[in-house]
């Protein structure tokens, strides 16, 4: 069969200049998309949709999706860098959930100036070098200025300041309160125009009873055991006689509920189980393994089985119910079970190797880069902490229900890392701090690229803060002027159009954010700045090559 | 003690009197027994089943007893049992059985907010089920557990600022936990003790400005904290082994700096912050007489009176030297 190709551009090898000159205006034209995004009072970018195309464009004011949703732009040099920069703002906004627009706004500022640095000569390597040196300084100071928010007023300020939005952020600070860093939120789209919140207590799967015969409530549809046995697996349940071990481990230590955790129960088992001698002495309610992908799943029962002091009893490791224990069971206080969910309250596992399980899993989770897995590992410890809240969030139409949805799930990640490591004063005000203290080190400095990149990232420093204003249409001379005469710790509250205390008026940016945003705009920048030469490909890899 | 039921299997969990109680004042004090709950009107000097009118058939475990500082204008008394909570709003005379989340839990210790008589917010530490929070004087109670990994609550401390700070701390079997929005959601605290047992604490009187308190553990002595419980030294070697069952904070700890704690059924006083300690009533101890519960009206100093409960049942006043 005769194989077509795409009319893929030549190959080709650029120097430079032609290499920094593409790469600049692919950057900029993306940063330039991205800068106005920046602050409380942004301008939103609209983007052309695909499909259906006399819908309304969708509009973004997330630096990080507006730098996915270009997928390419005009002119190969350019769309090289413009590949770049989207990469290092879609890659921390996976990390970290914030940040973009600072990051795009320092990464503009110190790739432009260092061009025209190098453009007089200059060395790029050294001046990378200087440039990457200086960030354990600024973050050192940024570690120095960063203090802990507390209490609802001081997380819904922050979440303000996060998602400009009075109502959610109200609510995402009561909740951020209650919850904590590690705590488990759902984010579900509103049944009415306004935002609701629910608490749930204990632990609960969306995973129901395998049979509805096993809802012993009827009129409640539900099941609920007090002071239950668990039984934790993700066996299969075929024959009858499979069953039968359990039963008479129920009558020998006079257990009256089971909650079975189990892959499958089949009808004849369930007919056993159902058999009313059988029901007068123990009710068993078999619920669905938690998860689907098999490490997951494991992960689940595992916590399960440390949460209710119990044994996991694993297919895989060839475990049948004939053979089961009364050590193998675990115990609460309360379960119960729907057709869609099944949860467990008051867990009566070790309590001491519940806090060493959650210690080891948040300690790897400390350690993970990857946000898939960061999001695996916040989920079980979210059910661990023994409750959940969920925000059901609406709006007038569709598409504003799904973009609050996005800025309060980038809100929620971003308010996790509040609470986890800090705050420092927001609006640009802790990175403009950071400024003062390297200009006042340049004067002991006598290479002339040390000198160069310390300048550069004073200006850098300086440009959020800038930006930000500029964004709010304020005058910028004079609002500068106005907060260097006020003092440290004092910027521009934008929304308000006055010069302010930060930390009074409770705009906070959260620390782990500023210091990635900053890592990733002078490590990016710094790559950016080291490229020479840039190849074009022919053809793309085989297996993206299309057939007819 | 003058009522009949006081046995060497009885045991007395804790004493709560109203101000001016051992002070020749008009004064009732209530004490948790095994034997139930028990009142005396008449400072200690006869005391009676403080609940017959619930007519029960069998003597019911009290395990905790709490009553707001204005009690004598708000009549309340709480009291936990094993199997639930007893709610009094006539002083003690008729009792009611709010309802509480099943299965029936066994209550530990009981505390009221410093504004109970306007806020109604108390809570109830529990054997296995948390901590449940009631917010209309005792008439429902709730649990919601949010972050306390240990649902073994040995005690429970309030901020005398609670109504600004929304502060408790519980001691479990695995340390201490802090609640900041008052019972809603807990936070583990860190103990250079690992995960062990923390079985009485005691908040700073002047707690919004010393942000001090303390702990008692069950192995490792008594540990300390300035500031508000986000770091912890231990305090010598004294109670080192031993269960620290009680501490208390003379009212005036700001000037005095003294503590009064409860250990292996003696007494012990420090008036350095808990650097030194001395015993206190030796001569009980030499007597082979051991306290479990201890009431103090009006502070540590020399002279004023002190109700000790001992093990067996008896309560005795007696001055402190």
């Amino acid at each position: 069969m005769p194989t077509a190709k795409k009319d893929f551009q030549t190959p080709g090898v650029i120097f430079q200049p032609a290499t920094t000159r593409g790469m600049q205006q692919g950057i900029n034209t993306v940063l330039n998309a991205v800068a106005p995004t920046l602050g409380p009072l942004p301008r939103f970018v609209a983007i052309e949709r695909i499909a259906m195309r006399d819908s309304m464009p969708e509009r973004l004011d997330s630096g990080g999706t507006i730098a996915r949703r270009i997928i390419q732009i005009q002119g190969r040099d350019a769309d090289v860098g413009a590949m770049f920069i989207r990469n290092v703002l879609y890659t921390l906004q996976e990390k970290i959930g914030d940040g973009t627009a600072t990051a795009g706004v320092l990464f503009q500022s110190i790739f432009n100036e260092s061009l025209h640095y190098l453009s007089a000569g200059g060395s790029a390597m050294r001046l990378r070098y200087f440039l990457d040196e200086a960030v354990p300084l600024i973050q050192s100071e940024l570690d120095r200025m960063t203090m802990r928010l507390k209490g609802k007023k001081q997380l819904s300020g922050l979440a303000a300041t996060i998602t400009n939005d009075s109502e959610l952020a109200n609510y995402l600070g009561e909740i951020f309160d209650i919850i904590g860093e590690y705590g488990r939120l759902e984010l579900r789209n509103g049944r009415t125009r306004a935002i609701e919140r629910e608490y749930i207590e204990g632990i609960f799967w969306e995973d129901g009873v395998h049979s509805r015969e096993m809802i012993f409530d009827k009129t409640e549809m539900r099941t609920n055991f007090e002071d239950p046995y668990i039984v934790i697996s993700d066996i299969e349940v075929k024959e009858p006689e499979e069953i039968v071990p359990l039963l008479e481990l129920a009558v020998k230590h006079d257990i009256k509920n089971i909650l079975m955790i189990c892959n499958g129960f089949s009808d004849r088992a369930l007919g056993l189980v159902l058999l009313k001698p059988n029901l007068e002495r123990v009710k068993i309610c078999a619920v669905k393994t938690p998860e689907i992908a098999m490490t997951e799943r494991i992960g689940a029962l595992e916590d399960i089985a440390v949460m209710t002091g119990g044994q996991l009893l694993s297919s895989t490791a060839g475990d049948t119910f004939t053979s089961i224990q009364f050590e193998h069971l675990g115990r609460a206080r309360r379960a119960w079970a729907t057709s869609d969910n099944f949860g467990i309250v008051g867990g009566k596992g070790n309590a001491r190797k519940l806090r060493e399980h959650i210690a080891t899993l948040r300690k790897g989770f400390a350690s993970l880069e990857d946000a898939e897995d960061r999001k695996k590992v916040l989920k079980r410890l979210g059910k661990l902490m023994g409750g959940a809240a969920t925000l059901w969030i609406g709006d007038s139409t569709p598409n504003a229900v799904e973009a609050r949805k996005e800025l309060a799930e980038r809100a929620a990640e971003a308010m996790r890392g509040a609470i986890r490591d800090g705050v420092v004063p927001g609006g640009g005000v802790a990175l403009l701090n950071c400024a003062a203290l390297l200009r006042q080190s340049i004067p002991g400095m006598t290479d002339p690229d040390q000198i160069a990149a310390y300048r550069i990232l004073t200006r850098a420093l300086e440009a959020p803060m800038r930006t930000l204003i500029r964004n709010g249409g304020g005058d910028l001379d004079e609002i500068m002027a106005e907060i260097k005469q006020a003092g440290p710790g004092y910027g521009y509250d934008v929304v308000k159009r006055e010069v302010v205390k930060m930390s009074d008026a409770q705009i906070f940016d959260v620390v782990s954010v500023v210091k990635e945003a900053l890592y990733a705009a002078i490590n990016g920048a710094s790559l950016a700045l080291t490229t020479d030469v840039i190849i074009h490909r022919k053809n793309p890899p085989e297996s993206l090559a299309t057939t007819s | 003690m003058t009522d009949e039921t006081s046995s060497t299997q009885d045991f007395i969990y804790c004493l709560a009197a109203t101000a001016g109680f051992g002070l020749g004042q008009p004064a009732a004090c209530f004490a948790a027994r095994n034997a139930g709950l028990f009142r005396s009107d008449d400072h200690g000097q006869t005391w009676y089943d403080a609940t017959t009118s619930l007519q029960l058939s069998q003597a019911v475990a009290a395990t905790a007893v709490a009553l707001p500082h204005d009690f004598e204008r708000y009549h309340t008394v709480l009291a936990g049992m094993a199997g639930g909570l007893l709610r009094s709003v006539d002083g003690g005379k008729t009792w009611s059985v709010p309802p509480v989340p099943t299965p029936p839990p066994m209550v530990t210790a009981l505390v009221l907010s410093p504004s109970f008589s306007s806020d109604g917010i108390a809570l109830a530490g529990t054997m296995e089920d948390g901590v449940l929070t009631t917010s209309d004087s005792g008439y429902s109670w709730a649990s919601w557990n949010f972050g306390l990994l240990d649902l073994t609550v040995l005690c429970l401390a309030i901020s005398p600022a609670f109504r600004a700070d929304e502060t408790v701390f519980a001691g479990t079997e695995t340390g201490i936990f802090r609640s900041t929005n008052g019972g809603r959601a807990w936070r583990e605290i860190e103990l250079p003790i690992g995960y062990e047992p923390v079985i009485s604490l005691a908040v700073s009187p002047a707690y919004q400005d010393d942000h001090t308190l303390y702990a008692g553990t069950d192995t490792q002595g008594i540990l300390v904290s300035h500031d508000e419980g986000d770091s912890w030294a231990r305090l010598g070697e004294h109670f080192h082994g031993e269960p620290v069952n009680n501490i208390l904070i003379s009212p005036d700890y700001a000037l005095t700096r003294a503590l009064v704690a409860l250990s292996s059924g003696q007494a012990w006083i420090s008036r350095d912050e808990g650097t030194s300690w001395s015993q206190l009533w030796s001569d009980l101890s030499e007597a082979g007489l051991e306290i479990s519960a201890l009431f103090t009206p009006a502070g540590f100093e020399s002279g004023q009176p002190a109700f000790l409960g001992l093990y067996g049942g008896e309560i005795r006043q007696i001055t402190f030297p």
